[in-house]
């Protein structure tokens, strides 16, 4: 077969090559090594055959004897033969070492580093010409060495190495000084060396390699970025004359006419804009910035690959950044490369998620790219063969589907999209597993009803399978999927989960060893006893086995935000039957370890108002007047201490829950009025409120307090139809809920008014 | 119907300034360029950086000798860098393979697409020489591999390869790889790859020069007439079409 004659050619050559290495005379070995260079450099597969015939450790050892050999200060015809050597062994080991995994792990086997550390770049290196060679080759050699990820960690602790590093940068061979900075970049990674870095004062000679050779300012760039990566405390210490000189250097640079280098000074900048707030922040460098990178993009080796990574470094999590991509048209440029086709897959993964990026946050973006018809190839790249474009592809339809429009429209609910997202939950790679289950945890947020989709096609046994991962971020994950599932699903939906996921196995993740795990389990219950009364039943199953896991976890929990979702979860039991009510009470005040204090009298008192708020939701549903036992029930609480607590929220800073107790002889008013879901935004709606209930508070008269209510929602739903987006879900849904409480109110005069409130996954979107 | 014709008489008027464009006559012409100055220094730079990026070594010694002109780069590395663009235009790869590896030998392991050319102008030379047999070989053990790596490798190394199923190479559809302008093509890539990795522009600057001088003419073409300059080489101004 012609292959195995070829290879059976390459290794009689090789073998040949190597005898003759062995060989005693000094010029024969010269020429073997020349011609083995020869053979290597550039060509990957011949670097494979020769390395599995020995050639490292036989280089190496010639490299080893002539070291020995060598005398530095003579310059005689035989003395040049060794030096030769020198020359051509450091070569051949660099070119092992030049992008080839196996490469560089065989040459520091050898010990190939130390040799040519040793051998080349002695401190006090003569001047003569032929000497200069030798100390190239090593550099070189060296720099290659240092490039891999396998390369020894250089140890800047140690004050010879310090030193040493710093006679490297002071040469003037420029092989020499990019070396010395190769060895910053690979090596420096934890603070205390960018301490000891920027201390020595290695920035200022970095800075003036910015204005040599091509080799110098790309080697110099990365270093200057190395030392500032991360680190605000060194960044803000660059404070001085020269910073103003360096930072405009290096915007200079940023127009270089090599690519390279551009994409270098690009991620330069970055990494000091994202390392302090007070650098680099103007307009114009914002947008020169963002324009270059999508300009690299156009690249097509490497370098554009790359480009993509920097940008999504220069605008993730920063949103006046995506909003000034989005002006200079980043989306349609990122689509314009996505559709080339036959993409690189590092270039492919990249541009993925620099889109995922620009989506994170803003809804014009997302619109965007939908008008483009991006999913299409998104969808695409979800059955790539590489895991690392599969989990781009999910980031980016996850960021993609935070837009609630859309969302509410179901323009991702369809088999295209769903099919090959829920094909993924099995996928090989782990991570790939955990993006797809982002991606889906969105989808499901489905404001049709077409979650069954999702279920016919598999989804629901998958997410509840990966619940029981043992790896924690998957069941995390897969919980925050059926949890977003399950909000505000019909009830032949909930139906088919519950009796996927089963009472037992709910009962045991509330009771997960991870806290995050039990979090998502207790939001899961939450949403799963959201609605009608027969959906409470089902925390009842098995003998209630979930509702003893809730009321353990609550009793045990540290953690704040398990304690809101078990009251959450409590709250939603308690609109239930008088059964259920009971139930509830059981779990807050018999099963308490000290009867004396309840759990919830802790967190009424609580500083985190969303807790306070989630034990008062609970207390009042338990409370409400409609229901025979609720008199019972109040005075049960009452004796327990809890009925003062929550009197006295009247005065609660936070004013997320409003509760007034209007108490008379024949019953009570409870009024508890929702009034946002987030406090901060509408501060200017709680004044009002408050104002007026402070009013409602003083009224004897049901009839009157009848109208004030009235009066309070629609000015409330006057309030938050002008701040909110009206295409928010949680427009909608306070909007329903004031126009449920308005309903009631007319038909009869004392009213009460209870909601519990259902948890818009903001969080996970 | 006469104000038809008064509206047709004003539009051929509109016509007749648009079609209209100022003449600029010789002797306006000559007086103002004489009234531009520029300076010696800067001519003889840009013929040094023309000798010197084309590595013209001795005229740009010479020109050194003789105008004192200083080359942007050390005319030493010029040689080396010639020597190897040399073998390269007379078909010694092989020869030009080591040379550049003894000048630099992160240049072809760090050039993937240059490294690939170079081997392909190889294969283009075995195959020029007849050497079929060692061809086919040489096609299966260096350059195969490569084509694995990149699909576009691969679909040059098919072309390459197809030269050797045509009997006529001189009139198949890939006969301009025998071509002289093939080695050319390769000698210059080598060329610009040592000057790059010398962080020297690996473009003259007088090609953009007269570039801009054919832009800039055309962009008055359309508001004047003047003397043009046609021809480059003579740079003779030719007296414009009244």
């Amino acid at each position: 077969m012609p292959t195995t004659t070829a290879s059976a050619v390459c290794t009689t050559v090789g073998n040949n090559i190597l005898l003759r290495l062995t060989s005693g005379e000094r010029d024969v070995k010269l020429k073997a090594l020349r011609e083995l260079k020869n053979q290597i450099i550039g060509n990957r597969t011949k670097k494979l055959s020769f390395l599995k015939l020995g050639a490292v450790p036989a280089v190496a050892g010639i490299l080893s004897d002539a070291v020995s050999a060598v005398d530095v200060a003579d310059n005689d015809e035989n003395d040049r033969i060794v030096k030769d050597i020198i020359v051509q062994s450091a070569a051949v080991l660099g070119s092992f070492a030049c992008g080839f995994e196996a490469g560089v792990r065989a040459v520091l086997d050898a010990g190939a580093d130390i040799l040519i550390q040793r051998g080349c770049l002695v401190e006090e290196m003569p001047l003569l010409k032929s000497y200069m060679e030798v100390v190239d080759a090593g550099a070189r050699s060296l720099k290659m060495i240092y490039q891999s990820k396998m390369a020894p960690k250089y140890d800047f602790l140690q004050e010879e190495n310090m030193e040493f590093l710093l006679s490297l940068l002071n040469n003037e061979s420029e092989n020499v000084s990019g070396l010395g900075a190769s060895i910053i970049s690979h090596s420096c990674k934890t603070s205390l060396e960018q301490k000891l870095l920027f201390d020595a004062g290695v920035l200022k000679r970095l800075t003036s390699l910015l204005g040599g050779s091509l080799i110098q300012r790309d080697a110099s760039l990365e270093s200057i970025a190395t030392i500032f990566k991360n680190n605000p405390e060194v960044v803000s210490q660059f404070v001085g004359p020269d910073t103003g000189r360096t930072l405009s250097c290096i915007i200079e640079i940023v127009k270089d006419r090599f690519a390279r280098t551009r994409l270098l000074a690009s991620l330069c900048l970055i990494v000091i804009r994202n390392a302090s707030p007070c650098y680099l922040q103007d307009v114009g460098i914002k947008t020169k910035l963002i324009n270059n990178l999508l300009e690299l993009l156009d690249d097509p080796g490497r370098v554009g690959d790359e480009a993509s990574f920097a940008f999504s470094s220069l605008i993730a999590e920063k949103e006046d950044m995506q909003k000034l991509a989005f002006e200079v048209n980043g989306v349609d440029k990122l689509y314009n490369h996505l559709q080339k086709g036959s993409l690189h897959p590092r270039r492919f993964e990249g541009i993925l998620l620099a889109l995922a990026d620009m989506c994170s946050k803003l809804e014009c973006c997302r619109s965007r790219c939908l008008s483009l018809q991006v999913l299409k190839l998104v969808v695409d790249a979800l059955a790539h063969d590489s895991s690392d474009v599969r989990s781009a592809a999910c980031m980016c339809l996850r960021s993609v589907s935070r837009s609630i429009k859309n969302l509410s429209a179901g323009s991702f609910m369809n088999e295209t999209i769903v099919i090959p997202l829920v094909r993924l939950l099995d996928d090989t790679s782990t991570a790939v597993q955990v993006a797809a289950l982002g991606a889906i945890s969105n989808i499901v947020v489905d404001f049709t009803t077409r979650r069954s989709t999702f279920i016919r096609l598999g989804g629901v046994k998958l997410l509840v399978q990966l619940s029981k991962s043992m790896d924690s971020t998957i069941r995390l994950n897969a919980l925050r999927a059926l949890r977003n599932l399950i909000f505000l699903a019909e009830d032949k939906c909930k139906e088919e989960i519950f009796m996927e996921l089963t009472a037992s196995l709910l009962a045991s993740l509330i009771c997960d060893p991870e806290p995050s795990v039990q979090e998502q389990a207790l939001a899961l219950v939450r949403n799963l006893v959201d609605g009608r009364i027969n959906s409470v039943e089902y925390i009842f199953a098995e003998d209630g086995i979930i509702l003893d896991a809730v009321g353990r976890q609550l009793r045990i929990a540290s953690k704040a935000e398990i304690e809101i979702q078990g009251m959450y979860v409590l709250g939603n039991v308690a609109t239930g039957k008088e059964s259920h009510k009971e139930a509830v009470m059981d779990q807050l005040l018999l099963r308490a370890e000290n009867k004396a204090q309840s759990c919830i009298i802790k967190f009424l008192q609580s500083n985190d108002s969303r807790l306070r708020t989630a034990a008062v939701w609970a207390v009042l549903n338990l409370t409400c007047s409609s229901s025979p036992g609720s008199s019972g029930r109040l005075v049960k609480l009452h004796d327990a201490g809890i009925v003062s607590h929550v009197k006295n929220m009247v005065n609660d800073p936070c004013l997320d829950v409003k509760v007034i107790y209007f108490s008379s002889l024949s019953g009570f008013l409870i009024v508890v009025l929702m009034v946002c879901l987030m406090t901060s935004r509408f501060s200017l709606v709680q004044l009002r409120v408050k104002t007026a209930l402070e009013q409602f508070n003083s009224f004897d008269d049901s009839l009157a307090s009848t109208s004030c209510l009235q009066f309070l929602t629609v000015r409330a739903v006057g309030e938050l139809s002008h701040v909110v987006d009206p295409s928010s879900k949680e427009e909608e849904s306070i909007a329903n809920y004031f126009r449920f409480s308005m309903k009631k109110n007319k038909k009869k005069k004392s009213t009460r008014t209870v909601k519990f409130c259902f948890d818009v996954p903001a969080d996970s979107l | 119907m006469s104000l038809f014709w008064i509206v047709i008489r004003q539009l051929a008027e509109i016509e007749a300034m648009a079609m209209s464009k100022k003449v600029i006559t010789r002797e306006e012409w000559e007086k103002k360029l004489n009234d531009v100055k520029i300076r010696k220094e800067d001519m003889n730079k840009l013929v040094m950086n023309f000798l010197v990026t084309e590595g013209y070594v001795d005229a740009a010694e010479k020109f050194r000798m003789e105008s004192g002109t200083e080359p942007d780069i050390d005319l030493a590395t010029i040689t080396d860098r010639m020597a190897v663009k040399k073998a390269v235009q007379c078909g010694n790869v092989e020869d030009a393979i080591e040379k550049v590896n003894d000048l630099n030998p992160e240049i072809l392991d760090t050039n993937p697409q240059l490294f690939f050319h170079l081997q392909q102008q190889r294969l283009i030379e075995l195959i020029r020489n007849g050497k079929v047999e060692e061809a086919l070989e040489f096609a299966q053990e260096e350059l195969a591999p490569r084509g694995e790596e990149n699909q576009s490798f691969l679909e040059e190394l098919e072309r390459t390869v197809a030269l050797l199923a045509f009997e006529d190479v001189s009139n198949c559809p890939v006969g301009d790889l025998l071509d002289i302008s093939q080695r050319l093509k390769t000698a210059s890539e080598v060329n610009a790859a040592i000057l790059t990795s010398q962080s020297h522009e690996k473009d003259p600057k007088l090609p953009s020069l007269l570039k801009m001088l054919l832009w800039a003419q055309n962009q008055l073409d359309e508001k004047a007439a003047y003397p043009r300059i046609n021809d480059l080489a003579t740079a003779t101004l030719e007296d414009p079409a009244i």
